[in-house]
């Protein structure tokens, strides 16, 4: 590589013979020469400390790139027998660590928790996807193009374009799968059986990090439909299923709410299993704990799913599992379940 | 959206429009019926406590503070009501304040001190005393509208209006803004999304009413079709020329002249401050006052400065339409804003006076040298004003309801009630007719719906009676059909009932959600379709947990630099367009690097051997499904990793092989054999298979293959880069596996092998064979031979003990197993089976040039 100015082009030649020799190759690039240089800048005339610069950051590259090369050859590593069970000319032969320091993440343990309870109660599982398109997080779900709705949704979306040409979505609620799951066992309806499924799955918010709030979270949906299903069937089977993981009975509340996707909605509130309704600190002293969104689902959405919403009704849920789990063990930040630290993991055993 | 109950029962005292709001019950039992049947409360305040001790003062006197240039030292006149504060001379006290406001003769919103600043209440309660600012003491402080919680505005202290009625220093503040038996309930905005008509006191108390099973009656002025007055005296000229018909369906104007500008009555201006607006002047606060009560925003513009604008224009003209090229317009608050080329506009002729449904501008804005007005209501599509909104981070109350998509069909009757009102009160009188530009508005339509359709969906047994009655107290038209139906005509105001399923929401929640029945549905005994996925995934954290490992989960997304670390290339990965945080720029194509990217805090934190796994999604441009959607392919990474010391003293060899140990650990769980072909042989065909192999180091990593030679992942240990860009230590190695392609493999038959009768005989072979050869490779020649010589009807393992390679000469190796070998006939002797292997290694030798050492 050549220089056009002397003054560099002489510096070269000096720090690539002193690299051959050097012991630390990423040292070079903190050369006094180097600094040198760099501080005879400001002292030329303007136009001439462009082109200057320019060949600086150059010789710079041209520098990190060979002890980039040059560590790579000195750590070069041996070829090894990559069939065999364990390395030549040794005694001590490969082992598990001690069954003792294996853990799964709660969170995951938590979903299969939930997924076991809702299995025994007839439901089969389906899991979310992690990117989707448009039709399927908005269209498919009543949400009209442009629908202030959407705002509470602060979606991530790709560079990348769908075949619609709308950016792929990273979903940010379960829901996404509503209506696959429809099309998918829209068969049971025509055999008199129900559509009961859940969807755990990951989900994303285009939100800042602290400790109550994750952009990446959990969630388990939940889609029923049948014959003559009604909002106190869903009232009572989001009742059965938080007393099965409690262990207890529990009061249920419901307060209208508004999703375009369910008519009526509701968000869903339960007595709080830990001081059972004296007031703690995991309820606020309310006694209350809101736990999830709900409702029956907008004949729209079944429509759309080619079910006769005049014939059948049903309900769906989308429960945020993270929550659940922070509470179940008294987690003090929502940061450590994506943390990768084992002081946080190990303790799960 | 907060709902004083103060506000609501002066509206139903002024009106008649309902009787008292809180039951019998109390306010806690109106809380409760609030949650269950309008939308979860946030919170309850109760005003009047929140005021405690709070006083008006007069500002006797001000001056500069001695020792601080931006501080005035004033002194106070509470008329001697305040207890226990240090007087100066006349009982004065002595405050220092900040505001630059703050002038002698004003009054002033004082807080003593003990008291608590409201605005802090809430969260962090903020006690004030007595204390010295700069050597000066300041008996509590000046508060702003904001340090009082009644609005945001905290560019200086409250100026206590006295021009409407007087006010003796040391009256309550409390008791002159009527907040003494306030209590405040904050209701989630969200469920009103498409309630536009509960952003209004009317609409909140018709609901407050209707979940009581109460009537309501509307105004006698609220109505779809008002008599408009006509023109009194003067009269001046007014066009409107809407140029977007569709995004401003109704545009209604009209103007006023001999409009005497002034303070509103104090009524008005506590109505404002109670729910956080800042008084401005009696017109501007008629328009907000009647958008707080009907949710129908109002704007008022300076009829001669609109004129104005315009050169030579006798006649204000009024013009809607999409920005012009380069346009900008200075809004109400100073702001200075370039539309973008899809806002509607609000223009005199030739240039902007507002932001349509957003903003007014700010020279046109009226003030006490007004005597001439335009009154706006208008409707705007609920889409253009969200992007526009959302497009300048312009978030106004205008915004707020016209995204909820407000009724086109009230802007009329809305705009004739603030005309009367400033008729009767601001001296103005009607200077031209209305105007009315309206396009497609769509009258309610009846919903039919039968008594049956919404008790199936309820669960519930209710009359067609009862619940025409739970309507009709909201002022719905139910007309009862032939056969139990209903047609249900909504009121003019309420833009959200169109199809039956409305209907069985609206009855649902006036009647009482905590009403239904709480049956379970009830299904035969079919057993639940299997999903085989999640619960295999399942047993591979179950049995990787067992084996020692702990399951991370970890983001997503990945930083560029992440990928580029691995030696990936991130333009085969999708791009988040939006994240607000630079760690989050790609969907991650493996899971390895983010499992790499956790090592050295672990290492760091003192944890000197470990196993991370995680199972996740992972996607790549090139994996793309037949309808378009990208492939979620599952994954399973898993990495070991052993700090210098340790692995020392704890292992021997290469990392490598402890990983190997764990993916045979999990497959001989799932009963696959696999194949492992070193790196060196080839490259991978697709982009996402070389992200996949990209941090691995070829010459100590292989390919992991069924026997059938599908690849279903990759293992070894990492490149020198790698290693010493994530801070590896050199003891680390790594894996990363299809899960679609394991499950797919994994074999359901059963491992198990009976147990024979007889004695085994065990024996060790050790061969001797070139450098070339591979450990498998002669594993697999003695295997199949053993197999193949076999004396009667055995059963045999052939396990690897030693390998032995000379450091200097690595030509050759040493490789030895030990043979373990049973039969179900009889007793094998000692001598047949060293001749079996004798055979085996015969064959060995041929194959692969071994000898039997």
């Amino acid at each position: 590589m050549g220089y056009e100015i002397k003054k560099v082009a002489d510096v070269a030649d000096v720090l690539k013979k002193r690299l051959k020799t050097m012991e630390h190759k990423p040292s070079i690039l903190r050369a006094i020469e180097l600094k040198a240089l760099a501080d005879e800048i400001p002292l030329l005339k303007p136009e001439k400390r462009a082109a200057f610069g320019k060949e600086l950051n150059k010789l710079k590259a041209e520098l990190q790139k060979m002890v980039e090369v040059a560590e790579e050859e000195t750590t070069k590593l041996e070829p090894i027998d990559v069939t065999a069970p364990f390395d030549v000319n040794t005694r001590k032969r490969p082992r598990p660590l001690s069954s003792e320091l294996g853990s799964q993440n709660p969170i995951m343990a938590d979903q299969d928790e939930l997924i076991n309870i809702f299995a025994r109660m007839g439901f089969t599982a389906i899991e979310s996807r992690q990117i989707d398109d448009d039709y399927h997080m908005f269209g498919s779900l009543n949400f009209p193009e442009g629908h202030p709705a959407r705002d509470d949704y602060d979606s991530f979306v790709t560079a990348e374009k769908d075949k619609n040409g709308k950016p792929f979505i990273a979903p940010a609620h379960t829901s996404t799968m509503q209506n696959r799951v429809l099309k998918q066992f829209k068969p049971n309806l025509e055999k008199g059986q129900a559509i009961a499924v859940v969807i755990p799955g990951r989900v994303f918010r285009n939100e800042d990090l602290d400790p109550r709030h994750e952009h990446t979270f959990q969630q388990i949906e939940g889609v029923y439909v049948d014959k003559g299903i009604h909002a106190g069937h869903l009232i009572a089977t989001l009742k059965t299923f938080l007393q099965e993981y409690y262990g207890q009975e529990l009061d249920v509340k419901t307060q209208p709410f508004y999703f375009p996707f369910t008519e009526p909605s509701f968000e869903f509130a339960m007595s709080c299993p830990f001081c059972r309704k004296k007031g703690c600190n995991v309820c606020s002293y309310s006694g209350w704990i809101e736990i999830l969104g709900c409702g029956m689902i907008h004949p729209n959405v079944l429509k759309e799913a080619g079910i006769d919403p005049n014939v059948f009704t049903g309900f769906a849920w989308g429960v945020g599992t993270m929550r659940l789990t922070m509470m179940k063990y008294g987690i003090e930040d929502i940061r450590h379940f994506n943390s990768g630290k084992l002081e946080f993991l190990r303790q799960f055993k | 959206m907060k709902v004083s109950l103060n506000a609501i029962r002066f509206m139903n005292q002024r009106y008649g429009t309902a009787g008292e709001v809180v039951p019998a019950g109390g306010v806690n039992q109106l809380v409760e019926k609030i949650g269950a049947q309008l939308g979860a409360v946030e919170e309850v305040i109760d005003v009047g406590k929140k005021y405690k001790g709070i006083v008006i003062a007069k500002v006797v006197s001000c001056e500069s503070h001695p020792d601080a240039d931006k501080l005035s030292l004033c002194r106070i006149d509470d008329g001697r009501k305040v207890k226990g504060v240090k007087r100066g001379p006349r009982g004065l006290i002595q405050v220092v304040c900040g505001a630059p406001n703050v002038k002698e003769g004003m009054l002033a919103v004082w807080l003593p001190p003990g008291t608590i600043v409201p605005a802090t209440a809430d969260k962090d309660p903020l006690k004030l005393e007595a204390r010295e600012i700069r050597g000066q003491v300041s008996n509590g402080m000046l508060a702003s509208s904001h340090e009082l919680g009644l609005s945001e505005d905290h560019s200086g202290i409250l100026d206590v209006d006295q021009s409407v009625r007087p006010i003796k220093p040391g009256t309550s503040f409390a008791e002159v803004y009527e907040l003494e038996n306030d209590v405040v309930i904050d209701i989630e905005n969200k469920m009103f999304t498409h309630r536009p008509d509960l952003f209004g006191f009317l609409g909140i108390s018709r609901e407050l009413a209707g979940i009581q099973q109460k009537p309501f009656i509307s105004p006698e002025w609220y109505k779809e079709n008002p008599i408009f007055p006509a023109i009194e005296g003067q009269r001046l000229e007014l066009k409107v020329q809407n140029e977007l018909p569709k995004l401003a369906p109704r545009f209604n104007a009209v103007a006023m002249s001999d409009v005497k500008v002034g303070p509103s009555p104090i009524w008005l201006q506590v109505e404002l401050s109670r729910v956080g607006i800042r008084p401005i002047n009696n017109i501007v606060d008629y328009t907000n006052f009647f958008m707080m009560e009907t949710a129908q925003p109002l704007h008022a513009y300076d009829y001669d400065k609109v004129t104005a604008k315009d050169a030579g224009a006798k006649h204000a003209t009024i013009t809607i339409r999409h920005p012009k090229k380069g346009e900008t317009i200075t809004l109400l608050g100073g702001k200075e804003v370039k539309p973008h080329p899809e806002a509607i506009m609000i223009a005199s002729k030739t240039k902007a006076i507002g932001i349509g449904g957003v903003m007014g501008g700010a020279d046109t804005e009226v003030d006490a040298t007004t005597t001439n007005i335009i009154l706006e209501a208008a409707n705007f599509d609920m889409y253009s004003i969200r992007k526009t909104a959302m497009e300048h981070g312009l978030f106004t109350d205008a915004v707020t309801r016209f995204t909820k998509g407000q009724s086109p069909l009230q802007t009329v009757t809305v705009l004739a009630k603030i005309v009367d009102e400033i008729r009767k009160f601001a001296g103005g009188k009607v200077a031209s007719n209305l105007r009315d530009s309206k396009h497609r508005l769509q009258n309610p339509e009846p919903v039919k719906v039968t008594a049956k359709f919404i008790n199936e969906r309820l669960g519930l047994n209710l009359t067609p009676a009862k619940m025409a009655r739970l309507l009709e107290n909201v002022e719905f038209k139910v007309m009862r059909l032939a056969g139990g139906s209903l047609g249900v005509m909504p009121p003019f105001w309420r833009t959200d009932i169109h199809i039956p399923e409305d209907v069985v929401e609206e009855i649902g929640r006036l009647y009482g959600y905590d009403h239904l029945p709480l049956d379970l549905p009830k299904r035969d005994l079919t057993s639940v379709e299997p999903e085989p996925m999640l619960e295999f995934k399942a047993g591979l954290r179950e049995v990787l947990s067992a084996a020692g490992a702990n399951e991370v989960l970890t983001y997503s997304f990945v930083p560029g630099q992440l990928m580029k670390k691995a030696g990936q290339n991130p333009a085969n990965a999708f791009k988040i367009a939006n994240a607000l945080s630079p760690e989050l720029e790609y969907y991650r194509m493996s899971l390895v690097p983010s499992l790499l990217d956790k090592i050295h805090l672990n290492i760091k934190s003192g944890f000197n051997e470990f196993a991370l796994f995680e199972i996740n999604q992972t996607h790549a441009k090139d994996l793309i499904e037949k309808d378009g959607l990208p492939i979620e392919e599952y994954r399973l990474g898993l990495v070991f990793a052993a700090e210098a010391k340790r692995a020392k003293y704890k292992y021997q060899g290469a990392a490598y092989y402890q990983v190997k140990k764990y993916l045979e650990l999990l497959l001989s769980h799932l009963n696959i054999e696999a194949v492992y072909e070193p790196m060196t042989l080839r490259e991978p065909k697709m982009e996402v298979g070389k992200a996949a192999a990209a941090p691995f180091e070829r010459q100590r990593s292989a390919y992991v293959m069924t026997k059938d030679n599908k690849l279903i992942g990759e293992i070894g240990e990492f490149k020198p880069s790698v290693t010493s860009k994530f801070k590896l230590p050199a003891f680390t190695a790594g894996f990363e596996i299809d899960v679609a392609q394991l499950l797919k493999q994994q074999s359901p038959q059963s491992s198990y092998q009976p147990i024979p009768k007889f004695p085994k005989v065990e024996q060790d072979i050790s061969l001797k064979v070139p450098g070339r050869v591979d450990y498998a490779q002669l594993h697999s020649v003695i295997t199949k031979n053993v197999d193949k010589f076999k004396p009667s009807n055995p059963q045999f393992s052939l396990n690897g003990v030693d390998i032995y390679q000379d450091e200097e000469d690595k030509t050759h190796k040493h490789i030895t197993f030990h043979l373990e070998i049973a039969s179900f006939d009889r007793t094998l002797t000692a001598e047949e089976v060293n001749k079996l292997l004798d055979k085996a290694a015969a064959e060995a030798n041929k194959k692969l040039g071994a000898e039997r050492l």
